[in-house]
């Protein structure tokens, strides 16, 4: 049976065309996918994103524990900060990409993907054998909601929320007598922040952010213009851009990647090697050079040979050009600037390689 | 008489309007624009071409995904509408006047190859 979370009945209120998302009755639109992704862009929106997974990390082996399963270094994460981290298998391939949140001494919080909650689940079980460490899937407790755009800021201080400089930041705060964690992060591209709290306050909450984002032509924004949103920044989706035979190194992830890290964590070798050698594949980024639109898993094809495959494509608003990202074959042949073609619908059309992320955040903050 | 009482409609969300000279405008339903959200691009058939009934005759894409457009009745194209190519979205404000997609002459008759149904049983049918 299809999920739901605690907001659907507002979603339906609100007429949302609702779809199956990885299991969940979801919002796709509200009105216009277009619309909602200008709004973000220019303003603030609204988006209901509770199919996502919580878990809470405890226990006195909590850090050498995440110290196995992920690449990235948590013994430097700082109290009431974040790490985008990837969930490796033994072979480096990806069985998830997640936030992990700092929240106190061996306390802390994973966000994964909704379609994953099980695996990572099982994998983080598997994992923990021998050290003192407890995995608390929260994940039906919790909504999350995220207010994304440039002035996502202001509608926050003016709830009333003491807001935080720096992205990748989190922090415990109130709002009616009601406990919530703030997060300054989000997957628009944009600056903005993640609400995370109990199920029994999530209409509540939902309810006063409209009200309050009013005056900053705050919207309800769908599934749709997330999609869209991720994908003109160049952000990987689980399931299409990333999956159990994807290394991080393959998914340009190497950026998130510490080199130094001492301690040993699953994929390790092959990813330190693929660090210096590169992968089998690599992500790059296509602009198409006419109006035809690339899908997930159309063939890409180089003078007449096929070279890989599109993971996400469709239209980039902002930009009014269609883009695309893709695996190709790890050719340095195959760089900015060149031109390959995409099988769509029995015909090749020309694309451009470019540079990712295709926009550039317009509103920078510090990290 | 409105339009929808003028037209028949397929399963599949087609329609097709007879015109005063015979031929036929055939196009997609509002039910369907509706459906598909925001309409991005068309691809529409070379005139000349014939197209037998349940053939892919044009492509539309919306933002989240691409959609066959199949063949009503059987027909030969004898005009596309050339201001969807730089304007797709007319399809969103309206699908029969300003955003129908292609006129052609039927092929064969009509009422033999025939399972289109009046607007409201089709509205009935869809919804």
């Amino acid at each position: 049976m299809t999920k739901e979370t605690y907001l659907h009945d507002k979603h339906v209120q609100l007429g949302a065309r609702m779809v199956d998302f990885a299991g969940w009755h979801m919002p796709v639109q509200y009105t216009s996918i277009i619309e909602e992704h200008k709004t973000v862009r220019e303003n603030v929106g609204l988006f209901d994103v509770s199919h996502m997974g919580e878990v809470f990390v405890s226990g006195k082996d909590s850090l050498a524990f995440l110290q196995k399963i992920v690449p990235q270094d948590i013994s430097k994460l700082a109290y009431e900060k974040a790490v985008y981290c990837q969930l490796p298998n033994k072979n480096g391939g990806l069985i998830d990409d997640l936030i992990i949140y700092k929240l106190g001494i061996n306390y802390y919080l994973v966000i994964c993907n909704a379609a994953r909650i099980d695996e990572d689940l099982n994998w983080m079980v598997r994992n923990k054998k021998g050290l003192d460490v407890k995995i608390d899937n929260q994940s039906h407790n919790y909504s999350l909601l995220a207010v994304q755009g440039p002035k996502a800021d202001a509608v926050l201080r003016k709830m009333g929320l003491d807001t935080m400089q720096e992205s990748f930041t989190i922090k415990p705060a109130t709002i009616c007598g009601r406990k919530l964690l703030i997060s300054r992060t989000g997957y628009t591209g944009e600056d903005g922040y993640e609400l995370l709290v109990e199920n029994e306050f999530s209409e509540e909450l939902w309810d006063k952010i409209l009200d309050y984002g009013n005056e900053f032509g705050i919207k309800p924004i769908g599934l749709g213009a997330r999609d869209t949103l991720r994908l003109e920044a160049a952000l990987h989706l689980y399931g299409n851009d990333l999956d159990e035979n994807t290394t991080p190194v393959e998914a340009g992830l190497s950026w998130s990647i510490p080199k130094d890290k001492k301690e040993d964590y699953n994929g390790k070798n092959i990813i330190i090697e693929q660090l210096q050698n590169g992968g089998g594949k690599k992500l790059i980024g296509l602009k198409m050079l006419d109006k035809a639109i690339a899908r997930h898993e159309y063939e890409v094809y180089k003078d007449g040979e096929k070279i890989g495959i599109i993971t996400s494509g469709g239209i980039s608003p902002m930009l009014n050009a269609n883009i695309a990202l893709a695996y190709v074959k790890n050719d340095k042949n195959i760089c900015i600037g060149s031109t390959v073609q995409v099988m769509i619908r029995e015909k090749l059309h020309n694309a451009e390689v470019v540079k990712k992320p295709f926009i550039s955040k317009k509103n920078k903050i510090k990290i | 008489m409105s339009i929808t009482e003028k037209i028949l409609c397929s399963k599949s969300h087609e329609y097709i309007l007879k015109n005063e000279d015979g031929t036929y405008t055939i196009g997609l339903t509002d039910y369907a624009v509706e459906q598909l959200g925001d309409i991005v691009y068309l691809e529409l058939p070379e005139i000349g071409t014939d197209f037998q009934k349940g053939e892919t005759f044009a492509t539309v894409e919306s933002v989240k995904a691409a959609s066959e457009i199949y063949a009503p009745i059987s027909f030969k194209v004898i005009e596309i509408n050339e201001t969807l190519a730089d304007a797709p979205e007319t399809l969103n404000e309206d699908s029969y006047e300003k955003g129908w997609l292609i006129k052609a002459e039927a092929i064969g008759n009509i009422s033999e190859q025939n399972d289109l149904m009046e607007y409201e049983d089709y509205k009935e049918e869809v919804e």
